[in-house]
């Protein structure tokens, strides 16, 4: 294992305290174990708070999107293991002002389970709690089964949609349906090209060939669609957008956020290689592509691969993502 | 002394009971670990002996009333970490909590319908179904053992569990992690199981 650490059980903890560090006037650390990153300002005032929580290692993803017209706070779990219930209320409480707290999430059971149980002790307290769960991967289940699809790069819209209705003064039920719309609207695929090394265990997430990639797979190494030779970015790029389309109302005519996201260690430049294709396809089929984003947004720390999301919007949920936010990883 | 229908818990009884369980967790961790090794991530010994200290330092502060004490169990728990077997704990507990209301014991019927409640829940809440070899068959096992008994429930208790365990050893898990290695879980039993009749026997 070939990483920059002190100490693999540490691996977090000191992730957690550069971040604050290297942010302070954004972001601080909550909860009796630290696992908990909530705005440095605390709750605003009168605005539904947003949270959210999973495993590290997918950096931005979740914490990452803890900032102004996104998310309030984050619960956080060690590398691709869910955080504590206990650190889920802790921060739905940082995040709440008294005008209801959404907990917004990527579809895993052990998270699900998490919230759900989180949402269970905090209503006992009377607090005002929701939940909206992101399943956007369509690898990972038919489309007649999409409520057991994991959650994964979709998540990034679904954030800044909820939050962009949340800073302009939505309740609790409107930023709630705000999420499920952009949730329901987006799909997304990747492939994997090398796995990535879990700290904690020192071994790789999976194993795979030096000529073969993986189709489909997800972002802690779950079994994607096929398994095989190295293709061109522009025969990937087709056969995402193979999958993708299908389950996209997307006329002549229409718009539709683009994300292009690295699984890690793939470059910029690989990835403007896609989106250079994607682009072009969508042209052709006279589809206008709107604010693409083209980076890094939600990876698998080293994994090399690349995921495409799509995002069919209307005028609301273009206006919700086009809305300002900053955070310490994007500034829109 | 032979009634129909016995107490069968009762908040003298509860507290002590509960801190043998939280004992017997954490002297089963390394066997718990093990088997959990073999067909999931192997942290379930440690993540039951977390819950159990959880649970021994909310104990230590006598919870008013049983409601109270089964409640700060399940937040116990669910301090304890991340993983599905401690939030299922939790679920238990709390489910637990909810029934019990503000009654000071339960009757063996009462237990019987509390069992089968936090059954109910944990089937809900981790999408488990009988048969799939986890703690819910060893829990109905429990129940259905219980259910006739009229003088020693404990006993009948620990049977059901025992029994449960010999039943299913020779069956697939069909969920969670251990379900992609469900013919090689076929003779291993289940650790959340195991976990189960350590925690029973030491009631």
């Amino acid at each position: 294992m070939k990483k920059l650490l002190n100490s693999p059980l540490a691996y977090v903890d000191e992730m957690l305290d550069g971040l604050v560090t290297a942010h302070p006037e954004m972001l601080r650390r909550l909860g009796d174990d630290g696992r908990v990153i909530a705005r440095a300002g605390g709750a605003v005032p009168g605005k539904v708070g947003i949270v959210t929580g999973g495993g590290s290692g997918h950096l931005p993803v979740f914490l990452g999107y803890v900032g102004d017209g996104l998310l309030d706070a984050c619960a956080v779990g060690n590398v691709f293991a869910g955080p504590r219930v206990d650190d889920c209320q802790a921060a739905v409480r940082a995040a709440n002002s008294g005008a209801g707290v959404l907990q917004l999430y990527g579809n895993y059971g052990g998270d699900r389970m998490n919230f759900d149980m989180s949402q269970e002790f905090l209503q006992m307290e009377g607090l005002d709690v929701a939940s909206v769960r992101v399943a956007d991967d369509v690898a990972s289940a038919a489309p007649a089964d999409r409520a057991k699809r994991r959650g994964v790069a979709g998540m990034v819209f679904a954030f800044k949609v909820a939050g962009a209705r949340a800073a302009q003064g939505g309740s609790l039920q409107e930023v709630t349906a705000a999420a499920r719309k952009a949730a329901d609207a987006c799909r997304s695929i990747g492939v994997a090209l090398t796995p990535c090394v879990v700290p904690e265990s020192g071994k790789a997430s999976f194993t795979i060939a030096d000529n073969e990639i993986e189709f489909g797979m997800g972002i802690h190494g779950e079994p994607g669609i096929w398994r095989g030779e190295m293709k061109t970015a522009d025969a990937l790029a087709d056969e995402m957008l193979s999958h993708l389309l299908p389950e996209l109302p997307l006329d002549r005519g229409s718009r539709v956020a683009v994300l292009v996201n690295s699984l890690g260690a793939t470059p910029h430049e690989e990835l403007y290689i896609l989106y250079r294709r994607v682009a072009k396809v969508l042209q052709e089929r006279g589809v206008i592509p709107v604010m693409p984003l083209v980076g890094r947004y939600a990876t698998s720390m080293e994994m090399a691969g690349a995921s495409l999301t799509l995002m069919p919007l209307d005028a609301e949920l273009e206006r919700l993502l086009k809305a300002p936010a900053h955070c310490p990883f994007w500034r829109v | 002394m032979q009634t129909r229908n016995p107490t069968a818990v009762d908040t003298a009884m509860l507290r002590p009971a509960l801190l043998r369980c939280c004992d017997a967790l954490e002297a089963a961790a390394p066997e718990l670990n093990a088997l959990d090794g073999r067909l999931g991530d192997g942290d379930l010994g440690s993540t039951l002996s977390k819950c159990a200290a959880n649970i021994r330092d909310a104990l230590a502060q006598e919870p008013a009333g049983l409601q109270a004490l089964l409640k700060a169990c399940a937040q116990a728990c669910a301090r304890a970490s991340g993983s599905s077997f401690g939030t299922l704990l939790a679920v238990a507990f709390l489910t637990a909590a909810k029934t019990m209301g503000d009654r000071d014991s339960l009757d063996r019927d009462q237990l019987v319908a509390l069992l089968d409640g936090v059954g109910h829940a944990l089937s809900e809440r981790g999408g488990a179904s009988l048969g799939d070899k986890t703690m819910l068959d060893s829990l109905a096992a429990i129940a259905r053992g219980v259910e006739n008994e009229t003088q020693d429930l404990r006993g009948a208790a620990q049977r059901a569990a025992a029994d449960a365990l010999e039943a299913f050893r020779g069956k697939p898990n069909k969920i969670g992690r251990a379900r992609m290695f469900a013919e090689r879980s076929i003779g291993l039993d289940d650790p959340g199981m195991v976990a189960v009749r350590r925690m029973v026997d030491a009631l």
